[in-house]
């Protein structure tokens, strides 16, 4: 078995006995997963409202039957009704079982935006519900909310990363490699951004655009505010590993060899900054995702009905009627699980390649 | 010395002036023109509208308008807010003295639970409660400022220990100056715990880093081959040494403070500026808005300004570039 | 037997003292004392301090506490009592009222307070053309105005052009201070005097309070008038109370832990709010009282503004929007679309009812229940549509008119008031379902007012008006012509045959003493309204609030609130 010798394959196999890395990895990979068949995990679309069962508590999934015997697992009917405080109360009908179905069919969906299908991983007969999380104020499931949530939030993070990664390419690597007033104009450019701090700079650009987007629109538009807060820091990761490059042997050698500079920079700079841009990119992912959440906390990004963690989250800053569904945080863990594992990824992987590395870290 | 403080400066003043540049623009981008439903609201009296186009040239284009906002800046007027009725500057008096209260109280904590900790860490290093700590440290880091705040808030309103929001008991003015500074106390618990975590986890990991680095070197071999107590190792050589890096990330530190102090701010209810940008966004009040970031990244800068020269100060190497 | 009577004497000697110490002691449980100060809260800062100009609920609120009228309203019987005016005659014919006023009564800065107040109030105020005040709609009977004269110094005669069933209620106008206005009002600044950035000295009542301390954003304080006039049983001057105290908490949820924790004195409770407070009465040494239905309307409405905007000679509104917006079966269709039940279930906890007409049923007697009523139904909503040539054509999920324009509006309400927030975000998931785009923008309440009487740049807004038990007081608003006439504003003639109809009934009704026969015209009104839905009316809340136990003289009613007695209001 012929082993890699590349950058790359070193890296990984390095990144292998890091255990917690990888353990961040794997979840990266389950979240990332779930967002994609996020249709098929959850039992209903995430605009199915029931507005007489608004915040419903999770549903109570039974084993056991009236007769005591372990049986099918299976739910009941539910209702609300106020007690004498007005407080919700959710009375299960016990006559009627409505067993789990795996495999079951529900509301429509595409995955991938492509393919339509409509078999749910679990569900219940239309006539009942099942909140696995419980319900949000317009009786929709938290549970399939979140997963729909995670398409948006996790999305933008690698699109935001992608641009930003473009940007900080192209004039990182200008920079870096043509040195002169080039190189400090943009870095001018670069350290002013910076200098803005991130939240004011990133309600300075949203309240640019008007707020009857449409929800493409805005996600969009938010996509780009992301990019462009975050695209300095890169650019300036790109400068440094261009700047050192450049004196290198190949690198000389193939400017004497009359090779164009662009090719330069496209063959020779940038695969040798590949390492660093991993890292610099994993760990600012969090930033976009954060970003987002912000903005859509504030009701400044995805609007309803469409989910983001952030959105889903904003129902919670109501704090006095937390106790009565609290619930409503899930999203929340969500969001902090993402970061934490994009963060021990990329700590994981700066180990790996150069611990010296002083990338992004944060203070 | 004062070359340096009057090279930064003139770094830093340009800088000012384009992101204050940035931020006029942006605002004057946004859809819907306060100043036309102004002109519109009967209420607005005719010299109140001759006095935002003569004083202001709020019927001029952008840059007209951003070079009279400078102009009456430099006479520290900073126009009139849209919103509140009111000089913008009365506004901003008193959002940032909150904000820098919040920051200090950050500040404070965040390295004063920091440094002792980094250095136990390192003293101790690979030992149980090291580990233990790093683990804090990481979820310190990765956990998001606003979930961190909706989790301490839930739980203080579900106790009533702490107050779930706001800067003041609404019967603030009735304290006694002790009984005003504990409130004040009470007040700044969720709000400084929220921002400094994620500054104390950050920090900690670089003393700590800082530390083991330092006790590795020879003169510290030396002195414990000379006899020193150990915590006179530690704390008399390691310590000082270590602590040299960390006056470099102060100005970086205060900056992510002012950053990532806004939302929390708006969460907890707390009245500073980033509060503030916040509603003059929501209301489109340009001067507001404008007067806010200037001011932030006024404190910003005066920040990165007194970490360069403390740094200076401290490392001779860095005056003689 | 005399031993007998000496013993129950002499027993009845030692249980004397009880009986006559009880009433002292009674006494002086009761007896109020002077000092304290109650805490309020409110969602945002006033927009100004000036009562006449203003048309917000709660600069009237504030400023009630600094101004008084010639009469006032009972808060627990809702009748009419003296105030400023100690008696009045009228004329036979009932047109001629004469105002006898108190002599003892001196503005806050000491000034006497004279029948040369009332008359300028009215003349030079009220009744003049370059002031922007909706009071005057309320005023004004088919165009024509009082006669306002002043007799002697203290009393002052009203000659009314007809016949004004609400008049004496309608007493209960501010007063405002001649000798600070006059020059004002001659230089033609009054519309924007007494902002916000008012020295506090200069706004001069006869009320009980006066303002001291204005904090923007956070704190508006008043204290007691020492030179209010009115005296209570002992002949003690009133208020009790040294100072009242409106905070400005922006967000209700934090109001509320602030009343849990004893910050705020009263707290006015949304229907989600009442699990949280209510259990905890005792513990927290409060009352939760719940008055029934709130006495405003709540609604939902669509621009309807024929002008152009003299400045840049377009149109307010696009004509295109205008033909589906004046179209009665598009508004009835929206109204069909209005799911009431799960706001009042989501958005109230399930402590509102349903809104159908002008009025609130707390209102009473004027209260019409017998009107057309909408049942949610989207099938229904979009049969009602197809008429009018409205369906989604081309299956984009997006319906058009038969012109081809895409059903896009967009809809504002103030974002201070989450309860609206949740509203509005139903209430468009509904109308999307009738393939409309609407696009939802929160503003602040004070931008929302701005749209509303100034600069008229909206498609469709969620808004409440405060109400009454006096159907005139709605003038502003009913008036084809009036300030508050907020689908259509100040329009020079009615523009539909309804809206004639009902300018002739509001005109008609205010001048018919005849109770009975003034229900049948108001009656009618809340009927037509109805039916052709100038505004769609949505829920209306509970009136819920909440008062800490340490109050003396306390009397909520449903019409007074909790404090319409505050002058009488001690801390125990």
């Amino acid at each position: 078995m012929k082993k890699s010798y590349s950058q790359l394959g070193k890296g990984i196999r390095k990144l292998k006995k890091h255990g917690l890395a990888m353990v961040a990895f794997w979840v990266l990979v389950g979240l990332y997963l779930s967002a994609i068949f996020a249709g098929f995990i959850a039992p209903y679309h995430y605009d199915n409202e029931q507005r007489s069962l608004s915040y419903a508590s999770p549903t109570k999934v039974h084993v056991i039957d009236q007769a005591g015997k372990f049986s099918w697992p299976f739910v009941h009917k539910v209702s609300q009704k106020f007690d004498q405080f007005y407080n919700r109360i959710y009375v299960e009908d016990k006559t009627e079982k409505y067993p789990l179905r795996f495999l079951a069919k529900g509301d429509s969906y595409y995955i991938l935006g492509m393919l339509k299908a409509n078999r749910h991983l679990f569900g219940v007969d239309s006539q009942a519900r099942i909140y696995f999380w419980g319900a949000d104020s317009r009786g929709r499931d938290l549970f399939s909310r979140i997963f729909y949530g995670g398409q948006v939030s996790l999305s933008i993070g690698l699109v935001g990363v992608t641009i930003s990664l473009f940007l900080g390419l192209f004039f990182g690597g200008i920079s870096g490699y043509f040195k002169g007033k080039t190189d400090t104009l943009i870095m001018r450019i670069c350290e002013i951004i910076m200098m803005i701090p991130g939240f004011y700079l990133m309600l300075s650009l949203r309240s640019i655009f008007s707020y009857s987007l449409s929800s493409l629109q805005l996600y969009f538009v938010i996509v780009c505010i992301m990019s462009f807060i975050g695209w300095p820091g890169l650019a300036r990761v790109v400068r440094g590993m261009a700047l050192s490059l450049r004196e290198r042997e190949f690198v000389l050698a193939a400017r004497a060899l009359g090779v164009s500079d662009i090719k330069i920079i496209w063959q020779h700079i940038i695969p040798h900054s590949f390492s660093y841009l991993i890292v610099a990119a994993s760990l600012s992912i969090p930033g976009y995702i954060l970003g987002e959440s912000a903005l859509s906390l504030l009701g400044l990004g995805i609007q309803d009905p469409y989910a983001s963690w952030g959105n889903l989250l904003s129902e919670s800053m109501a704090v006095s009627q937390l106790k009565f569904h609290p619930w409503i945080l899930i999203p929340g863990a969500f969001i902090f699980i993402t970061v934490m594992a994009f963060n021990l990824l990329g700590d994981g992987l700066r180990d790996v390649f150069d611990p010296k590395m002083d990338i992004g870290r944060k203070f | 010395m004062i070359n340096y403080i009057i090279r930064r400066l003139l770094f830093f003043i340009p800088l000012l002036l384009a992101v204050s540049f940035i931020g006029f623009v942006c605002i004057n981008l946004a859809p819907g023109n306060y100043f036309d439903s102004l002109k519109q609201n009967p209420q607005v009296s005719q010299d109140t509208i001759r006095l935002y186009e003569q004083k202001y040239h709020l019927d001029q284009n952008v840059f007209t308008q951003y070079y009279y906002w400078l102009v009456n800046i430099s006479k520290l007027d900073f126009g009139y807010s849209f919103a509140y009725k009111i000089p913008v500057f009365e506004v901003l008096k008193s959002r940032m003295f909150n904000t820098f209260i919040l920051s200090l109280s950050v500040l404070l904590f965040s390295w004063l639970i920091a440094i002792p900790l980094g250095i136990y860490c390192a003293v101790n290093q690979y030992k149980f409660t090291d580990k233990l700590f790093s683990f804090f440290s990481f979820i310190g880091l990765s956990i998001p400022s606003f979930f961190f705040a909706l989790l301490l808030l839930y739980f203080a309103s579900l106790t009533g220990i702490l107050p779930a929001g706001g800067m003041h008991s609404l019967n603030y003015e009735a304290f006694s100056p002790l009984g005003k500074f504990l409130d004040l106390l009470k007040h700044l618990i969720i709000p400084t715990l929220v921002i400094g975590t994620s500054s104390i986890a950050g920090l900690q990991r670089l003393m700590r880093g800082n530390m083991l680095e330092v006790l590795r070197a020879q003169y510290i071999t030396t002195a414990r081959a000379k006899g020193l107590p150990e915590y006179r190792v530690i704390y008399l050589h390691a310590v000082r040494n270590a602590i040299n890096p960390m006056v470099t990330i102060f100005g970086g530190s205060l900056a992510g403070l002012l950053s990532g102090a806004a939302l929390t701010e708006i969460i907890c209810n707390w009245p500073g500026l980033g509060r503030l940008m916040l509603d003059a966004v929501m209301s489109q009040d340009l001067f507001l808005f404008a007067g806010d970031l200037l001011m932030i990244s006024f404190l910003l800068i005066l920040g990165y300004l007194i970490a360069d020269i403390v740094l200076a100060w401290v490392d001779p190497r860095i005056q003689y570039q | 037997m005399k031993v007998i009577k000496t013993v129950f004497s002499l027993i009845l000697l030692l249980f004397l003292p009880f009986f006559i110490a009880h009433p002292e002691c009674a006494c002086a449980k009761n007896k109020p004392k002077y000092g304290g100060e109650l805490v309020l809260s409110t969602v945002t800062d006033p927009k100004s301090f000036n009562p006449i100009v203003s048309k917000e609920s709660n600069v009237g609120a504030i400023m009630g506490l600094v101004f008084e009228g010639l009469t006032r309203t009972n808060g627990v019987t809702t009748e009419v009592e003296p105030n400023l005016a100690q008696s009045w005659e009228v004329s036979e014919d009932g047109k001629v009222w004469t105002f006898h006023l108190r002599q003892d009564v001196n503005w806050s800065d000491g000034v006497p307070f004279t029948a040369a107040d009332v008359v300028f109030t009215f003349n030079q105020l009220i009744f003049n053309l370059d002031i922007e005040t909706s009071s005057r709609d309320v005023f004004t009977i088919e165009g024509k105005i009082f006669k306002v004269e002043e007799l002697d110094k203290f009393t002052v005669r009203f000659i009314l052009p007809v016949k004004f069933a609400p008049f004496l209620r309608g007493m209960g106008q501010e007063i405002l201070p001649k000798h600070l206005l006059e020059k004002v009002v001659s230089k033609g600044k009054f519309n924007y005097h007494w902002g916000l950035d008012t020295k506090l000295e200069d706004i001069v009542g006869t009320g009980p309070f006066m303002l001291s301390k204005y904090l923007p954003a956070e704190r508006i304080t008043l204290v007691k008038n020492p030179n209010y006039w009115r005296k209570d049983k002992q002949n003690k001057r009133l208020p009790y109370i040294d100072k009242i105290i409106y905070l400005v908490v922006q967000n209700q949820d934090v109001a509320v832990l602030k009343f849990e924790q004893g910050q705020i004195d009263y707290y006015g409770l949304r229907g989600q709010d009442y699990p949280i407070l209510k259990p905890k009465e005792k513990e927290g040494n409060f009352k939760v009282y719940n008055t029934g239905p709130d006495f405003g309307t709540n609604f939902l409405l669509f621009n309807q503004n024929r002008d152009k905007n003299k400045k840049t000679k377009k149109p307010y509104v696009s004509e295109y929007k205008l033909n589906w917006f004046t179209e009665l079966k598009f508004r009835k269709a929206v109204a069909c679309a209005i799911d009431k039940d799960s706001i009042i279930n989501i958005v109230m906890n399930g402590l509102g009812s349903r809104q159908d007409s002008a009025m609130s049923p707390s209102a009473g007697f004027f209260y019409n229940p017998n009107v057309e009523k909408y049942e949610y139904s989207i099938e229904k909503a979009k049969v009602l549509l197809k008429e009018i040539g409205i369906y989604d054509r081309d299956q984009d999920g997006i319906a058009e008119d038969d012109q081809g324009n895409k059903i896009e509006f967009n809809l504002f309400t103030n974002s201070e008031n989450t309860q609206r927030l949740a509203l509005a975000n139903i209430i468009k998931k509904d109308l999307e379902q009738l393939g409309f785009k609407v696009n939802f923008v929160p503003l602040s309440f004070n931008q929302l007012t701005s749209k509303l009487d100034s600069t008229f740049d909206w498609d469709a807004l969620i808004l409440g008006f405060t109400g009454g038990i006096e159907p005139h007081f709605g003038n502003n608003v009913w008036q084809s012509s009036g300030h508050l006439h907020a689908w259509y504003p100040k329009q020079p003639k009615p523009a539909t045959s309804w809206e004639a109809e009902i300018d002739k009934i509001f005109n008609q009704a205010v001048q018919e003493l005849d109770r009975d026969k003034r229900k049948q015209f108001y009656d009618r009104w809340q009927e037509i309204v109805a039916q052709e839905l100038p505004l769609i009316y949505t829920v209306l809340p509970q009136s819920i609030f909440a008062v800490r136990n340490k109050f003396g003289n306390l009397n909520p009613t449903p019409y007074g609130g909790a404090f319409h007695n505050l002058e009488e209001i001690y801390i125990k």
